[in-house]
């Protein structure tokens, strides 16, 4: 069963690694592929998005399925399905085994911290993603680990192409070429708080070492979720009288179900990974379906589920109390992609799961840190100067799990205003430095121009006159794409710079009167 | 070059009557394309078999055939196939795009009237840009693209359109999708870089993609309303004269372009077009 299970594990984590590198355009505006199709199985982000935004994505029913199969089977998700718990698992397997393992007290701290988030949610805040296994993953994936591994992998291919050693350096290329096309990324990425990001997700994959799946033991709230619903499960272990106590089931256990305390095996702890009924000398455990109820209860504490949210609660208050509350102007950086809805919308239902950032064309969109408070934290948002938002893509608005960013067509999106750009003529060539220049204008993308030029007649220092076309932006034209900040040949801070006022998704943050 | 100049001799009557740059309108791209080409002497004066050719089109932007911001798909595959069936080794094609290069290979229609051919088409290798001397008037030098240098023969295929600042982009402004580097500083002296790129990169045939061009909004264009049908290319070896008579389809002179002027006075190609032979075919 332990051999059935690890493959069932692989498979699910190759087509989760398949669907993350299948999210990178090809040049057309569709992907081919359901790649959030992860995040639409996830019952914590269906329910804190339910509770916080009042309504959800239609492909969320999908949830509906784990619901169903953790209330027959229990936890199967979390020890057949889950990629991080996979991924836990093959880390925790690089741990030296010595004994027994210690367990520690504190499992059910994954369910005070559900509870928190739940708790917040129903006060309309929505930061379950930050601790949500999938959403974690993909963000960690996206942001850190996979431009680490494209970095690493580049290097070394381009050490050896400037090497240049003869023979080897023909079959690197090779090779390098087939990974191109198969699983490096078309263009190297980089991100904002790349190391943060990728610094906490080494943090747990490290914990493995302190025990095997530590973070599905004590800390994952979508395990604590399915825990609840497995209450109820009819897949339930039993023992029979040939059990010695010999203790073999407990160091093998996943979870901390207690499997050596027979009756007192908690259910809700059982990651279904049949290993103490490999594991058991004397074949004593066996798992079926039965009705009969022989487990541990939860015994959370009345005191610390309620301290939990309050907690909860109480967190949406401490967090929303800042400045941007009372100006209602979020910071003037924060560029939403294109079919954002309305901030505060859009911050109940963003779980930060980084696909719009991992699927952006040009690398432009990146994580928020307190651009948009706290609450905000990993949020995507344009940065300009790193790239800009290209005119005939809708990719972000397709991957997004939970409408956050709305799903745009191509009308829609080259209507849709994120931004204006406005011009800083102290640095602009044509404006302060009596040269000429064009770029702007060239690039900017709407049919009718949104930069135009008014010619004129500047002098030089040695008086010498010199015709320069001075650029001017459109406010009605403007849609805020960034392209002209993108390649403004002013390096360092640019001369012509995108901020989110003139945003189609804002009633306020808007310049002029209409 | 030897073989071309012998060729060249032998054929010395025939070339007497050979016009420099051939005009040629119709419906078909593909069948003007290669009358063109023909009327020069065919391709088979400008590739050799076992040749590495390099098609250089102009895939810059994030826009459909029928917007008019790159070449047309089916000029591009017609120089291709004829490249192919002269006997050449290896077409490759290529461009460094403005914007994403995936979407700007994939919406020009170019790849798929290419690959099937058999083209070697691929997105550019940063690598591959070196450092190049060139001493003009404005660049002393600039990373270009090697393998433009390392290929038997380079042909160019520009489309023409608006430009703001340039006032019209042909085939001499083509060559900016070889640059590297931080290609757009040199606006601050378009004309002259123009030029000076044309020092350095001297291509064996071009063809000047006219049969949509944008005439507002350019280069890349967006709206159906600047494009207009020409159903024209022009094709012959000098690009300054291509261009030169490539105003005239805008109405304009070569004389208003500046990059022209500049080229013609650094002996790069002819200007006056009343020196150039110029055959008008229509099919």
């Amino acid at each position: 069963m332990q051999n059935f299970r690890r493959i069932t594990q692989g498979l699910f984590l190759v087509l989760f690694l398949f669907l993350f590198i299948q999210t990178e355009s090809k040049g057309v505006d569709e992907l081919g592929y359901p790649v959030k199709v992860f995040l639409d199985f996830d019952p914590l982000i269906f329910l804190t998005t339910l509770f916080s935004a009042h309504s959800v994505a239609k492909t969320f029913l999908l949830s509906i399925a784990v619901i169903l199969m953790t209330v027959i089977f229990g936890r199967v998700f979390c020890g057949w399905v889950c990629p991080l718990g996979t991924i836990n698992n093959m880390v925790g397997a690089l741990r030296r085994k010595r004994g027994r393992p210690e367990q520690l007290p504190w499992y059910r701290l994954k369910y005070y911290i559900l509870i928190c988030l739940l708790a917040s949610s129903l006060f309309g805040m929505q930061l379950a993603g930050v601790m949500d296994p999938l959403s974690l993953l993909i963000r960690s994936f996206s942001l850190s680990l996979f431009p680490t591994v494209n970095y690493g992998v580049r290097s070394l291919f381009d050490a050896i192409y400037n090497l240049n050693p003869p023979y080897l350096v023909t079959a690197s290329e090779l090779i390098y070429s087939f990974l191109k096309k198969s699983i490096l990324s078309f263009q190297q990425p980089f991100y904002l708080q790349s190391a943060f990001v990728g610094g906490l997700f080494l943090l747990i994959l490290g914990l493995n070492f302190k025990e095997t799946r530590f973070w599905c033991r004590y800390l994952c709230p979508l395990g604590a979720l399915l825990g609840l619903l497995s209450r109820s499960s009819i897949l339930r272990r039993s023992v029979s009288e040939g059990c010695t106590s010999c203790g073999a089931c407990a160091s093998a256990c996943q979870g901390n179900a207690d499997p050596d305390k027979q009756e007192g095996w908690k259910d809700s702890e059982c990651l279904y990974c049949w290993n103490c009924d490999d594991i058991c000398p004397h074949n004593a455990v066996s798992f079926g379906f039965s009705g009969k109820k022989a487990t541990a209860g939860m015994d959370l504490g009345r005191r610390r589920v309620i301290n939990s949210m309050l907690l909860g609660a109480i967190s949406v208050p401490l967090i929303r109390t800042t400045p941007l509350s009372k100006t209602g102007y979020s910071d003037p950086s924060l560029i939403r992609p294109p079919g954002s809805l309305e901030e505060g919308e859009f911050l109940r239902r963003c779980v930060k799961c980084g696909e719009c950032m991992k699927v952006c064309i040009t690398n432009g969109l990146q994580p928020a840190l307190l651009e948009a408070g706290i609450e905000g934290i990993w949020s995507p948002m344009l940065v300009p100067r790193i790239g800009y938002c290209e005119y005939r893509c809708t990719l972000c608005g397709q991957v997004c799990p939970t409408g956050a960013i709305k799903r745009l067509n191509l009308e829609e999106k080259n209507k849709m205003k994120i931004g204006l750009a406005m011009i800083d003529k102290g640095r602009c060539l044509p404006w302060a430095h009596a040269t000429p220049c064009i770029m702007c204008e060239e690039v900017c993308p709407t049919p009718k121009k949104a930069i135009w030029f008014e010619q004129a007649r500047v002098r030089d220092r040695d008086g010498n006159e010199v015709a320069v076309a001075q650029p001017r932006v459109d406010t009605r034209l403007c849609i805020g794409c960034g392209i002209c900040e993108t390649k403004c040949p002013v390096v360092g801070r640019p001369a012509i710079y995108v901020s989110s006022v003139g945003e189609s998704r804002s009633r306020s943050n808007q310049l002029l009167l209409s | 070059m030897v073989p071309k100049d012998l060729l060249r001799l032998t054929n010395l009557a025939d070339a007497a009557e050979r016009p420099d740059i051939v005009v040629a309108t119709g419906a078909s791209p593909a069948a003007i394309t290669k009358a063109a080409i023909d009327a020069l002497g065919g391709i088979k004066s400008f590739v050799s078999r076992g040749d590495i050719v390099v098609v250089k089109p102009n895939m810059a932007w994030d826009r459909l055939p029928e917007q008019a911001a790159n070449t047309n798909p089916e000029v591009v595959a017609t120089v291709v196939r004829l490249c192919l069936e002269a006997g050449a080794k290896k077409v490759k094609v290529f461009d460094r795009s403005v914007n994403d290069p995936r979407r700007c290979y994939v919406q020009s229609g170019i790849p798929k009237a290419v690959s099937p051919l058999g083209a070697d088409l691929f997105y550019m290798d940063d690598r591959k840009f070196k450092e190049k001397q060139i001493k003009g008037n404005a660049l002393k030098s600039w990373p270009l693209y090697t393998e433009v240098f390392e290929a038997d023969k380079v042909i160019n295929v520009p489309i023409a359109k608006h430009h703001g600042l340039a006032k019209l982009t042909m085939s001499m402004k083509n060559w900016m999708g070889v640059m590297g580097g931080s290609r757009n500083q040199i606006h601050q002296k378009i004309d002259e870089s123009l030029a000076d790129l044309c020092l350095v990169i001297k291509p064996t045939l071009t063809i000047l993609d006219a049969v949509r061009v944008l005439v507002a909004n350019g280069p890349q264009g967006g709206n159906l309303a600047d494009v207009r049908k020409l159903d024209t290319v022009v094709a012959g070896i000098d690009q300054v004269a291509i261009d030169s008579f490539g105003a005239t389809l805008f109405g304009m002179k070569g004389s208003d372009l500046g990059y022209v002027r500049a080229a013609d006075h650094m002996g790069i190609g002819r200007m006056d077009l009343s020196q150039v032979r110029i055959r008008k075919i229509k099919i």
